[in-house]
C-alpha cells in the first residue's frame, strides 16, 4: 500500500513537472525544404536557425521558456501550404521561421498571415514577399534588387576605379536565363543602370536549358562588351565560362548574381583557373573580414563543433543572424502575440556591421530591413573571397578574368 | 562574314552533336512506333556511367565508349522487353505514361544516387581549340561530327546490307506484313530499341568532356531531339541527321541574329512551316504507309 502511494505520488509529480515544462516552452516553427532537390541548402539554412535557437536555449532560453522548434517539410509551394497549416493550427506556434526557396516562402507567408502568425523570412530573395503589405511577415536577408543594385553599384565603385577609367565608358552586356528568377534581377539592373547613367550595350536573355551560348557570347563579343552582368543558374553558368574561352572573348570584368557562381562544384567544374577574377555578388560567405562581421568565427567554430564539417555554404550564417534578430525581439516584445511582437520589430535598430554577416537592422512598415545589401566577392586562386565594401574585404580586388 | 563563319560552323557541329541523339529517338519512335519520353534520361544513366568510369577507374571517355555502348543497349533492350513489350496491345498513351514514369523515376533515382550538384570530367585534350583560318572549333566537337557521320553511314550499311537490317526495315514499313514473312517482330523491337539506347551511349561519351552531368541533363537535349526526329521524317535515319543540322544552324543563327531566348520560336515556326508543306517531314515515305 505503501509503495503504491508512493508511485502515485510520484507519477502526480512527473505530472505536474510536465505540465510545468509546457507552460516553460515556446514552440516555433521551421518551415524549409528538408528533402526533395532543395533538401541541400534548405537544410544548410536551418543549420543556423538550430544553432541560434540552441545558443539561446543554453543562456536560459527567452525570458526563462525553453525554445522548442518544430519542422515542417516543404518540398514545393503546395506542401509549404500544407505543412504551415498543420503548424499554425495543430502544432499551435508562436511564429515560423523559414523558407530558403522563394516560391515557398510566397506561398507559406499567405497561410501564416491568415492564422495571424509571424512569419520570419531568413534567406528567400523575391521582392514580393515583403511587399504584398502582408503584416507579420518580416524578412533580415536582402531582396533581388538588392541583389541588382549592388551588381550594377559594384561597376561604379568597384571595378572602375580598379581599372582606372570613367564608368560611363565601360560598354555594359546583361546576360540573364530567362525564367523568373533571371527576368526579375535584370530588370532591375536595367533601371539601375539608366538611373546610374551607365552605357549598356546588350542585353541578352536566354534558356537555362541552352546547350549553346556561343551566339550570346559572340553578340557580347562583337559589341566589344567590358564588363558582363549575369544572373545564372550552375549549368549555364559552366557553359558561359566554357565557351567564353573556346571563343577566345575576355571582358574586363564579369559579375554574377549568387545562384551558379557561388557554389565549388561550378569552379571545379569551370576550372579554378579560368573562373579566376570572376565576381559574384551573394550574401556574405566565410571569407569575410571578422571586424565587420562581428561574431562570424565564433559562428563557425559552432557549427564545425555541432555537425562536424565546415559550414557548406552563408545559408546557415545568414539565417543565423535574422533569427537572432528575431529572437531578441521576442525577448524584448512584452508577450509573445503577433500585435506585440510587431511592435518589437519595427523598433528594432541595429547599425551596420555589428551582426555575424556584416549587416544591420531596420525594418520597414512592410517588414523589409533595409540596413542590408550583399556583398561582392571574388573568385581567387579556388576560394570565394569578399572584397568589397572595403570594410567587409579580406583580399584586393583583381581585375581581368581566367588566364586568357 | 566572319561572324557568320563562326556561327555556321558552330550551327554544323552542334548539329552532329543533336543528330547521334536523334538517330537513336528515330530507331525508337520511327520503327518501334514507342513515344520514349525517357531518351534524355537513358542520356543521363550514360553521361553518369561515362563520369564514373571517368573518375574511379581513370577512363578516358573515348575508350568508355564500348562500354557504355553496351550498357545502354542491354538497358534498352530491357526496357523494351520488360517495360514496353507487355504495353503494345495497350493504347498508345498507356505507354507514354510507361516511358513518362521510367524518366521521372530514373531522373529521381539519379537525385537520390548523386544529388542535384553537378558532375565533371575533365578532358583537355578534347577541349582543346582549333584555330583555322581565324574561326575556333573543339577537339571534342570535331570527334562529335565525325561520330556522328560514320554513325549514319554505318547505320546506313547495316540496314541495307544484312538481313537483320532487312527485318527492321521491312517492320518499319508495315508490322503486320513483316510479321507474315516470318519475322519476329518483338524481337526486332527489343533489338532496334537497344540499338536507338546504343546511339545515346555513344552520345554521352562524347558529350562529357563539352558538358557537366546533372540528374536533369536529359531534359537539355530530348525536346529538341523529337523534333527533330519529326522534321526529318519519323523513319529516315538520313531525314534525321539532315534535320539535325538544320536545327543547329537555325539555333545558331538567330541565337546570334534575333535573340538568344527566340531561337526556339524560330525553329518552331520553321518545324510548322515543314510540316503545313510537308506532313510526312523532309524524308518521309509519303501518306498512306503505317
Amino acid at each position: 500500500m505503501k509503495l503504491l502511494m508512493k508511485a502515485a505520488l510520484a507519477a502526480g509529480l512527473a505530472l505536474s513537472a510536465s505540465q510545468a515544462y509546457a507552460q516553460q516552452t515556446v514552440k516555433v516553427g521551421a518551415l524549409y525544404p528538408f528533402s526533395g532537390g532543395l533538401a541541400l541548402l534548405g537544410d544548410e539554412s536551418f543549420r543556423g536557425l538550430e544553432i541560434a535557437v540552441e545558443e539561446r536555449n543554453a543562456a536560459g532560453g527567452l525570458n526563462g521558456k525553453k525554445i522548442e522548434l518544430v519542422r515542417g517539410d516543404a518540398v514545393d509551394p503546395n506542401q509549404a501550404v500544407g505543412e504551415a497549416r498543420r503548424l499554425t493550427s495543430v502544432d499551435k506556434v508562436s511564429v515560423i521561421f523559414g523558407t530558403y526557396s522563394s516560391s515557398l516562402a510566397l506561398a507559406a507567408t499567405q497561410v501564416a498571415q491568415l492564422a495571424g502568425v509571424p512569419y520570419f523570412e531568413l534567406g528567400a530573395i523575391s521582392d514580393p514577399i515583403t511587399e504584398r503589405g502582408l503584416k507579420y511577415v518580416f524578412r533580415t536577408n536582402p531582396t533581388s534588387k538588392d541583389f541588382a543594385n549592388r551588381m550594377v553599384d559594384s561597376v561604379i565603385e568597384a571595378v572602375a576605379p580598379a581599372l582606372n577609367v570613367q564608368p560611363k565608358d565601360l560598354k555594359i552586356g546583361i546576360i540573364h536565363e530567362d525564367s523568373l528568377y533571371g527576368q526579375t534581377v535584370s530588370s532591375f539592373q536595367q533601371a539601375r543602370a539608366k538611373e546610374k547613367g551607365l552605357n549598356v550595350v546588350e542585353t541578352l536573355p536566354y534558356s537555362a536549358k541552352s546547350v549553346d551560348l556561343t551566339p550570346v557570347i559572340l553578340r557580347l563579343k562583337s559589341a566589344n562588351v567590358d564588363v558582363v552582368l549575369q544572373t545564372s543558374y550552375q549549368n549555364d553558368t559552366v557553359l558561359f565560362f566554357r565557351q567564353m574561352k573556346d571563343q577566345g572573348f575576355k571582358p574586363k570584368a564579369v559579375i554574377g548574381a549568387g545562384g551558379g557562381y557561388s557554389t565549388r562544384d561550378t569552379a571545379q567544374a569551370v576550372g579554378n583557373e579560368n573562373i579566376e577574377g570572376a565576381l559574384n555578388v551573394d550574401f556574405p560567405q566565410y571569407r569575410t573580414n571578422p571586424q565587420a562581421a562581428p561574431g562570424i568565427d565564433e559562428f563557425v567554430k559552432k557549427y564545425q563543433a555541432k555537425y562536424g564539417i565546415p559550414p557548406r555554404s552563408g545559408h546557415s550564417l545568414t539565417n543565423y543572424m535574422g533569427a537572432n534578430v528575431f529572437l531578441d525581439a521576442m525577448a524584448a516584445s512584452k508577450d509573445l502575440k503577433a500585435d506585440s511582437i510587431r511592435e518589437a520589430l519595427l523598433k528594432v535598430d541595429i547599425p551596420m556591421g555589428k551582426t555575424a554577416t556584416g549587416w544591420g537592422v531596420k525594418f520597414d512598415e512592410k517588414g523589409q530591413n533595409t540596413r542590408v545589401s550583399p556583398f561582392l566577392m571574388q573568385w581567387q586562386g579556388g576560394e570565394l573571397v569578399t572584397v568589397f565594401p572595403p570594410e567587409a574585404a579580406v583580399a584586393k580586388m583583381k581585375t581581368g578574368v581566367g588566364t586568357n | 562574314m566572319d561572324v557568320l563563319i563562326q556561327l555556321l560552323l558552330n550551327g554544323i557541329l552542334l548539329g552532329s552533336m543533336y543528330a547521334i541523339i536523334s538517330v537513336g529517338l528515330t530507331l525508337i519512335f520511327g520503327i518501334v512506333r514507342v513515344v520514349n519520353f525517357a531518351h534524355g534520361e537513358f542520356l543521363m544513366i550514360g553521361m553518369y556511367a561515362v563520369y564514373l568510369l571517368g573518375a574511379h577507374l581513370g577512363l578516358n571517355p573515348y575508350v568508355s565508349i564500348v562500354p557504355v555502348v553496351i550498357l545502354l543497349f542491354v538497358f534498352g533492350a530491357l526496357v523494351q522487353r520488360f517495360v514496353i513489350q507487355p504495353l503494345l496491345g495497350a493504347d498508345e498513351h498507356i505507354q507514354i505514361f510507361a516511358t513518362v514514369g521510367l524518366s521521372t523515376a530514373l531522373v529521381n533515382l539519379a537525385l537520390l544516387v548523386f544529388g542535384a550538384d553537378l558532375y565533371s570530367l575533365t578532358v583537355p585534350s578534347a577541349r582543346q581549340a582549333v584555330s583555322a583560318g581565324g574561326y575556333t572549333m573543339l577537339v571534342g566537337q570535331i570527334i562529335m561530327f565525325a561520330c556522328a557521320v560514320a554513325l549514319v553511314a554505318g547505320l546506313h550499311f547495316f540496314m541495307q546490307t544484312t538481313a537483320l537490317g532487312r527485318a527492321i526495315r521491312a517492320t518499319a514499313q508495315n508490322r503486320n506484313a513483316a510479321l507474315l514473312m516470318g519475322v519476329r517482330v518483338d524481337r526486332i523491337y527489343v533489338i532496334t530499341f537497344g540499338l536507338g539506347a546504343a546511339c545515346v551511349g555513344l552520345a554521352s561519351a562524347l558529350l562529357i568532356p563539352l558538358y557537366p552531368v546533372t540528374p536533369t541533363i536529359g531534359t537539355y537535349f530530348v525536346l529538341t531531339a523529337f523534333v527533330i526526329v519529326v522534321l526529318g521524317g519519323m523513319r529516315s535515319i538520313y531525314g534525321a541527321f539532315v534535320g539535325a543540322l538544320i536545327i543547329g544552324i537555325v539555333d545558331s543563327l538567330s541565337g546570334y541574329y534575333i535573340a538568344p531566348d527566340l531561337k526556339e520560336v524560330v525553329y518552331f515556326a520553321i518545324f510548322i512551316l515543314i510540316l503545313i508543306f510537308k506532313p510526312t517531314g523532309l524524308f518521309g515515305f509519303g501518306r498512306g504507309t503505317e
